[in-house]
């Protein structure tokens, strides 16, 4: 009875915490998308100016970890059981996607250009408990480039 | 080449749904599935039960219920209990395909239960309640009703089902398996009430037959002290409104089969036995 009790409470504890915690993410994350806008982040190789053009090229990367709570946890693990679309964990995903993108411009204030933009996602702490309450992390590099001052 | 920087006008990585309805739906599903399967699974074993013969359960009760059977020497209490089944069986009232032994567990319970193999295990608490011989006569008939509709056998039948869908969900998530044992406690419960009538008919017929009227039948739900109720796991006393459906059921027997009340024998077992242990 104890552990159902701990359990329920985490559970809603996850759902309203969390709920909170992504749509205050989600309101930082547009805001400093708009900010970010004038900063392209292409995935071409080609850098599109001339050489003479360019003062600097360096490399840009910017990481993000968000962690699960127990009210996603159930309901993929529900999912687990019927198959399809693991919703619950959409949102986390895209949050730790768009956060990295965004440190990772906010690492180039100066560049006109990011570009060979690459993402990766790793699981963190998959393993480390026999509860599996895991976070992923989502790493996002590319090549910034400067101009010289025209 | 032109680049125009815009912001996507909706988030195409993320599905539009509130994550409660997505709750709603799946444990529903969820719910819907293990109900049916431990319906089935029940059927299954109840159709099997009425195939099983006394060896094999005799073979199923030596690893179920080694613990009780391997006391050596009976107490003077269990030894009374097991005089009044033997009076039973010698009056020709039982017919069953095994002999019955009766053990008696320390325990605060006011139960007694049917085991598989011919055993009844009564609760000491019980002891403390029962004023009369012909109550506790009652109480042993019960249980061996149990046994002559082989009960006690399909509670282990849907037991083992039990087991095995929450271990299956165990593995899981505990969460999961706990909501599931919820809603099949509350689909067995149903279940139950009928073998309990059933078994409450065929108590109050050995009464009859033992000591040729039925007297003392009803005391004990009358004698059960309300702060002793054991809740939904009592045999005897699942619930205030169900108590008074048993007993209605059983005055409507005793009018139907004109069954007679008698004098009572009080209880035989020397007081300090009863109550020292």
């Amino acid at each position: 009875m104890t552990d159902l009790i701990i359990i329920l409470t985490l559970t809603a504890l996850g759902y309203f915490a969390g709920s909170w915690a992504e749509k205050r993410h989600y309101h930082s994350i547009r805001e400093r998308e708009k900010q970010l806008l004038h900063l392209p982040a292409i995935t071409m190789k080609d850098v599109p100016y001339p050489d003479e053009a360019v003062r600097s090229i360096h490399l840009v990367e910017g990481s993000a970890v968000i962690s699960i709570d127990y009210f996603k946890r159930l309901l993929a693990r529900l999912r687990n059981i019927f198959g399809g679309t693991v919703v619950s964990y959409e949102s986390l995903l895209d949050r730790a996607r768009c956060e990295a993108l965004l440190r990772m411009k906010e690492m180039a204030p100066e560049a006109a250009i990011i570009v060979n933009v690459r993402i990766e996602t790793s699981a963190i702490g998959k393993y480390s408990s026999k509860r599996n309450i895991g976070c992923i992390e989502a790493l996002a590099y590319g090549t910034a480039i400067e101009l010289k001052q025209q | 080449m032109n680049f125009t920087p815009r912001l996507p006008s909706r988030n195409h990585n993320v599905t539009k749904i509130s994550p409660l309805r997505e709750l709603a739906v799946l444990l529903g599903g969820l719910l819907a599935v293990i109900v049916i399967v431990y319906l089935l699974l029940g059927l299954g074993a109840d159709l099997l039960v009425s195939h099983l013969s006394p060896a094999s359960e005799q073979k199923l009760a030596s690893v179920l219920s080694s613990r009780f059977t391997d006391k050596t020497k009976p107490t003077s209490r269990e030894k009374w209990l097991q005089g009044l089944v033997d009076t039973m069986e010698k009056n020709g009232c039982v017919d069953l395909p095994y002999p019955v032994t009766v053990h008696v567990a320390d325990s605060t319970l006011v139960n007694a239960v049917a085991l598989p193999g011919g055993q009844i295990m009564v609760f000491s608490g019980l002891l403390r309640i029962v004023r009369s011989e012909n109550e506790m006569a009652f109480i042993l008939g019960h249980e061996l009703g149990h046994f002559k509709h082989r009960d006690h056998l399909r509670g282990l039948g849907r037991g083992l089902v039990f087991a095995f869908i929450s271990t299956l969900l165990g593995s899981s998530d505990g969460s999961i398996a706990r909501l599931a044992a919820k809603t099949v406690q509350v689909t067995e419960s149903g279940f139950s009430r009928e073998q309990e009538a059933a078994a409450d008919a065929f108590g109050l017929q050995i009464l009859n037959c033992v000591y040729g009227h039925v007297g003392g039948a009803t005391d004990f739900f009358n004698h059960m002290p309300e702060k002793l109720d054991p809740g939904h796991i009592g045999h005897y006393f699942a619930s205030h409104p169900e108590n008074r459906k048993r007993i209605q059921a059983l005055v409507r027997l005793e009018r139907e089969n004109n069954y007679r009340r008698g004098p009572l024998i009080p209880f035989t077992l020397s007081e300090t036995e009863k109550f020292l242990k």
